[in-house]
């Protein structure tokens, strides 16, 4: 009896001390979006009954080391103990009822985290090989980076047109797929303002890694104060070579193309123009319109020698192809 | 040259034959393509395949491995220029590239080499015979020395020891290949793997990718040859039968397993892959051909996790020593029971998952490509149905170590041994109604979050009701520590601490922030390590002197251990830490704000120091089978049949069949026995 | 148990099973062109997939008993019997797996397929299973004459199944644009086409080798382990398709 005493107090001691310890040493990021509320409050419900559980069965497995240990020169056997059926059921029984209340609860905490707001803002996001853009289509600006307002939930409408990617802000806890073929929707609320960053979550391939894009919680107004500098930055692009430029820089063409000679995935854009190109098959083209049209739609086409095929086709405009190429002109 | 040592004649062997085909890849994609880079695939390639092939030549001679590699790499190149021809022939373009051959002509010339290693290693020779109506011999003598484990031997122990050695040799590997991208990412920011660095047709990046993916895939396969290894080894002499059911299809399933090996290492070589061992398409779709290389090598490894869990099922229900009955079967019986119904059914599915991949790309079959009418979630649904039942593959026979483990080192019953037997079926059940966790955030329909949510959570009650039962077992006890019962105690804990580490993941909202994180790293490497790895070499140093005759040093196992655990235990708090701090999986670099450098930089060190304890292990091992201390009896002073005969376990085990006569774990039952020895001989043994 | 009942009577049960699966053949054609009711469909599968699996594959046999002692031929046998279904079980989840692929891919269409081929290929399989049972039953029961001639038909019926599926249903398909890379139906017909005939294949080669070395006399009633392990993996073949061919041929609408 005596030993159940001394185990209970000792599991108990344990329990308090892990779970102390556990949320004591900051486990998570700093909470950013009221999904991550949710999800936090379920977590920490989990973490004390890890600390519960792992005491329970770590102190009296310790202890047993320690008091049961054989005795030198004991050889004979322990006390022949085959089992207890109430127990066993109970202890089947009871993990059954704990599990299906923690399923109950987690049904709980997703539906919070899903809750719907039918006046939430739209963002189109696309993720690519490897980079974010974001488009507002209410306020008609494309973007590197996500602005978003605090305390209004947004929905984003992924797509990709490559492979799958992952929406991750672990600020804001909820991750979502990227997946071609499909839209995905990713409802968040921010509740903090700051700066934070959305990490792809989904390997996509060589710079998966570095597919990360800036995340800025604004009140308000500077939101808006952003909304209409982008809006007058876009306007100011009034000529086509300024608007390549700034398709380029929107649709992460410097993933894989360097404007400054370098090697990268993909041949530079330095000096591509009007230079003669070594084709895969043998072939040598000149690099003008047609090509540099081709290349962007139907990449595959003609691969260059030397470079795998694996750029996707984009799907511009012609106004938009022509004015790549009006940029890609003047790096020369 | 005989006198030298068969490993270094093996290694030298490797040296030279790895430098020949080294030149002789540089010749031949100089010839072809009019270039010949030497940091290369071609000439890799070649130095892998003559390499791999010298070493077994310079080990053994012109034994079954050597000649099954020669026609592996000779049947390979036919293929491969057979298709190459064709290919000619219909006029199309790019005969020959970077890698030498088109992707058709290395899918195709690497199925015939499988193939040919086959034929000339000669694993299906009897079944040859049997079609042209010839009978062969039940079972051939295998010579006296340890040569029997480089040939083609029937007997169940030899092909488990064969099983344990390939393991650890993948484990080996794998482990290299963690402790060079550990390496890399010990810093924040590029040190050695950068996008200047160029091997093998890939940058650093896409080194790191194939590197981590390979180490996944590796560790995998080291541990279902090492169930495997167990399984083989152990079954038989628990139920009390002379060998397994189908000696012949053991020996084709654990020699399949070289050229599987071959395949999975040749990935690395042909460009690599950069999708991580899950191998999800639209991204393997478009993957450089060193993934067909992987998806043949899992293709074929499989064959070999699909006919080994064919005969332990057959053996265990139709070779049980007289009396026998179910409540009376080792708890371990059980376990590769439970382990076996999954890798029979369910590794078809990672088979067809990987096929249909392979297939979109050679024909353009569009299965989950969305331009094409295809859905890339189609794969993940397929793949997940075997990759989750998988996990319970890895880790139902080691937590069935742990549990016929503790009695003989507690002398007390097994508690609760007939939940403890139906809790594996029940996790092994179970564990087909839960794939989907690994698909919460895949954009898969929403109304499957929540049931898999339930079914997931599941999963604890039969695992509970084992953990519950150790402890019980414990107490009370009469507790001795050696180091089969130090892995057994550290099992359980790291075990727990994955096992714990679940809910959160199986928990939605949760997962939505844990999922690809290396959060999940450390809960998966928890329970691997907990369920297999620590059991694994818990049933090594228990059961090597039965299979040797002698016992591994005790001061080295207990240094194994102490410098393991706590080294693991660090590593995998660690991950756990940081991936729920921002640290995504699978990226060879991140984000140095994220304030994560020392921690990483521990954990790689934590790794080496966990590389360095394996090295003790494999130094204790290899030493102590010639020169450890003779240990001929009941060391451990087990009730288990296969202890009451001499060791090393006679050829055909036992030369007089035993009968179950009590229930197995009775310690402390005065005057009880399990089995009774019968006075005749056993009718099979010569 | 099968020496005990005279081989008369077995050959006409043998009639009466591939009777039945004619007439529910043509009763899914049917019940396909007309009220095309899925539940009907699959009813009618699961129907005919148990007549195969009890009195062609005799099923029952996993479940003997009075097979002798542990070391008698007879035990053995019935090791080697459960190890075939075990291989079967786990060949069945491939093909699982490829109906998975279909329904989610395809749902409630199918592809453009020749309507009377289908019918034509089902019912030379179906035959098929009808002359492998004659001939496997004929071997029970010591004729060796009969188990010849009838496994001969089986393989040959066999090669008429890959002639109808692969040399003319697959041209037919790609012609009128069902082809592996002209989307999923394509993929998914010749997929799962492709792999059924795979395993006719191996199934004509594993009767062309049984049929070898029944010539040079090797089984007798007693020992015909090979003869029985043929039939039972040519059975399941015809198995699959009893699945396969509503899937790509009856449910659905046109894609």
């Amino acid at each position: 009896m005596r030993h159940f005493v001394t185990v209970g107090i000792f599991v108990i001691l344990m329990t308090i001390l892990t779970y102390v310890g556990l949320s004591a040493s900051g486990l998570m990021p700093v909470e950013a979006s009221e999904q991550a509320r949710s999800i936090d409050w379920l977590w920490d419900i989990q973490v004390k009954a890890i600390a519960f559980l792992f005491s329970l069965i770590v102190v009296p497995l310790i202890y047993s080391l320690v008091v049961f240990r054989r005795r030198r020169g004991d050889t004979t056997d322990a006390e022949h103990i085959e089992g207890n059926t109430r127990l066993e059921i109970a202890w089947t029984v009871l993990p059954l009822v704990a599990v299906l209340a923690l399923a109950y609860v987690g049904a709980y905490s997703l539906a919070e985290v899903r809750r719907v707001d039918a006046n939430a803002m739209v963002i189109k996001v696309t993720g690519i090989q490897w980079a974010w853009k974001f488009e507002y289509p209410e306020q008609g600006i494309t973007s590197t980076e996500l602005y978003l307002p605090v305390s209004r939930q947004v929905v984003l409408k992924m797509e990709s047109p490559d492979v799958i990617h992952s929406f991750w802000v672990p600020e804001f806890r909820i991750k979502q797929d990227v997946v071609p073929g499909r839209v995905t929707e990713y409802r968040v609320t921010p509740t903090l303002i700051g700066n934070y960053k959305v990490r792809c979550a989904e390997l996509c391939g060589t710079s998966h890694a570095y597919m990360e894009s800036p995340v800025i919680v604004v009140d308000q107004a500077a939101f808006d104060a952003w909304i209409s500098e982008q809006q007058r930055l876009a306007a100011a692009l009034d000529t086509p070579e300024k608007r390549g430029e700034a398709l380029a820089a929107n649709n992460a063409c410097a993933a894989c193309h360097t404007v400054t000679g370098a090697e990268s995935i993909g041949p530079t854009w330095l000096g591509l123009f009007g230079s003669e190109v070594s084709l895969a098959d043998g072939t040598t083209i000149t690099a003008d319109d047609a090509y540099l049209e081709e290349s962007i739609l139907n990449p595959t086409a003609k691969v260059v020698e030397g470079f795998a095929p694996s750029m996707p086709p984009f799907p511009f405009t012609t106004e938009e192809v022509a004015d790549i190429i009006a940029y890609i002109k003047t790096l020369q | 040259m005989k006198k030298l040592n068969p490993v270094l004649r093996g290694l030298l062997f490797m040296l030279v034959g790895g430098s020949a085909g080294f030149a002789l890849g540089l010749v031949i994609a100089l010839a072809a393509t009019g270039q010949a880079d030497p940091a290369g695939s071609v000439p890799a390639v070649f130095a892998w395949f003559l390499g791999a092939t010298a070493f077994f030549y310079g080990l053994s001679g012109y034994g079954p491995a050597a000649r099954g590699l020669v026609w592996q790499v000779v049947g390979t190149l036919a293929g491969a220029l057979f298709v190459t021809l064709l290919r000619l022939v219909m006029g199309l373009d790019e005969i020959f590239g970077s890698f030498l051959f088109s992707e058709p002509a290395w899918v195709f010339g690497a199925l015939v080499g499988v193939l040919s290693f086959i034929a000339g290693s000669r694993i299906a020779d009897d079944w040859w015979k049997w079609a042209k109506g010839i009978s062969t011999p039940e079972h051939d003598e295998d010579p006296a020395d340890w040569r029997k484990y480089l040939g083609v031997s029937l007997d169940h122990k030899v092909i488990g020891i064969q099983y344990t050695m390939i393991a650890l040799l993948l484990l080996a590997i794998g482990g290299t290949f963690a402790l060079i991208f550990r390496t890399e990412l010990a810093a924040s920011q590029l040190q050695f793997l950068t996008a200047e660095f160029k091997l093998f047709n890939q940058n650093g990046l896409q080194i790191y990718n194939s590197l981590m993916s390979l180490h996944g895939m590796l560790m995998i396969i080291s541990i279902l040859l090492g169930v495997s290894g167990i399984m083989n080894y152990v079954v038989p002499l628990l139920i009390g039968a002379q060998d397994m059911a189908f000696p012949r299809l053991n020996a084709f399933a654990v020699w399949i397993a070289v050229p599987a090996a071959v395949l999975l290492l040749a990935s690395l070589l042909l460009g690599g892959f950069d999708t991580g061992w899950t191998g999800y398409p639209p991204l393997s779709a478009r993957a450089p051909v060193g993934i067909q290389m992987f998806f043949l090598g899992v293709f074929t490894a499989g064959w070999s996790s699909i006919l080994g869990s064919l005969n332990i099922i057959a053996t265990i229900v139709r070779l049980r020593a007289r009396g026998m009955t179910a409540w009376r079967m080792p708890i371990f019986v059980w376990a590769s029971m439970a382990t076996s119904i999954i890798a029979l059914t369910a590794t078809q599915l990672i088979g067809l998952s990987f096929q249909l991949v392979m297939f979109q790309r050679l024909l353009g079959m569009g299965f989950f490509d969305a331009t094409r009418g295809g859905n890339p979630v189609l794969f993940q649904h397929l793949f997940w149905f075997y990759s989750h039942p998988a996990v319970y593959v890895f880790v139902l026979p080691g937590l069935g170590v742990i549990s016929e483990l503790l009695p003989v080192f507690v002398r007390k019953p097994l508690y609760g041994y007939r939940f403890v037997a139906v809790s594996s079926l029940g996790i092994a059940l179970v564990g087909f109604l839960v794939w989907a966790h690994h698909m919460f955030t895949s954009g898969m329909n929403e109304y499957l979050r929540v049931p898999f949510m339930y079914s997931t959570l599941l999963v604890a009650v039969p695992t509970g009701v084992k953990f519950f039962s150790w402890v019980a077992t414990i107490w009370k006890g009469k507790i001795e520590t050696p180091t089969p019962m130090l892995f057994v105690l550290g099992g359980i804990i790291v075990f727990l601490l994955g096992g714990l580490t679940g809910p959160p993941n199986a928990t939605v909202s949760v997962d939505l922030h844990l999922h690809d994180t290396y959060f999940i790293v450390g809960h998966f490497h928890d329970t691997i390590f907990g369920g297999f790895v620590f059991p694994f070499f818990a049933a090594l140093y228990y059961w090597f002197p039965k299979a040797t005759g002698r016992r591994m040093n005790e001061t080295l196992g207990k240094i194994h251990f102490w410098l393991m655990t706590p080294s693991f235990l660090f590593l995998t708090f660690g991950m756990m830490r940081i991936g729920l701090l921002g640290m995504r999986r699978r990226i060879a670099d991140y984000d140095p704000a994220l304030g994560l450098d020392t921690t990483h930089l521990l954990m790689t060190v934590a790794g080496y120091l966990i590389a360095l304890s394996v090295l003790v292990f494999f130094f204790n091992f290899f030493r102590s089978i010639t020169k450890g201390e003779k240990a001929a009896g009941n060391v451990w002073n087990s009730r288990s049949p296969e202890w009451l005969v001499p060791s090393p376990m006679p050829a055909h085990n036992y030369a007089v069949p035993f009968e179950v006569v009590g229930e197995p774990y009775d310690y402390g039952l005065p005057g009880s026995r399990f089995v009774e020895f019968s006075k005749a001989k056993h009718p099979e043994a010569h | 148990m099968p020496h005990l009942q005279d081989k008369a009577a077995i050959f006409r049960l043998g009639v009466t099973i591939f009777v039945y699966l004619a007439v529910l053949t043509g009763l899914e054609y049917f019940v396909a062109v007309t009220f095309a009711s899925v539940l009907f469909l699959i009813v009618i599968a699961l129907v005919k997939a148990a007549l195969v699996a009890y009195y062609y594959m005799h099923i029952s046999r996993l479940n003997a008993e009075h097979e002798g002692e542990p070391e008698s031929h007879g035990y053995r046998t019935g090791t080697m019997r459960l190890g075939l279904w075990l291989f079967l079980l786990s060949d069945s989840f491939v093909f699982g797996g490829l109906m998975v692929a279909r329904v989610n891919l395809l749902g409630m269409t199918r592809p453009e397929l020749n309507q009377l081929l289908g019918l034509l290929v089902t019912g030379i399989l179906l035959a098929s299973s009808f002359f492998m049972n004659r001939g496997e039953t004929a071997m029970e029961h010591g004729d060796r004459k009969s188990f010849l001639a009838n496994t001969t038909l089986t393989l040959l019926l066999g090669v008429l199944f890959l002639v109808g599926v692969v040399g003319l249903e697959w041209p037919m398909a790609i012609h009128a644009g069902v082809k592996p890379d002209s989307g999923a139906p394509g993929a998914i017909f010749f997929m799962m086409t492709g792999m059924h005939a795979l395993h006719v294949t191996t199934g004509v080669i594993f009767l062309f080798i049984v049929l070898g070395n029944g010539r040079k006399g090797l089984y007798t009633s007693e020992k015909h382990w090979a003869v029985e392990a043929a039939a039972v993996y040519w059975h399941f073949v015809d198995l699959v398709w009893i699945f396969f061919y509503p899937a790509l041929y009856l449910i659905g609408r046109i894609a």
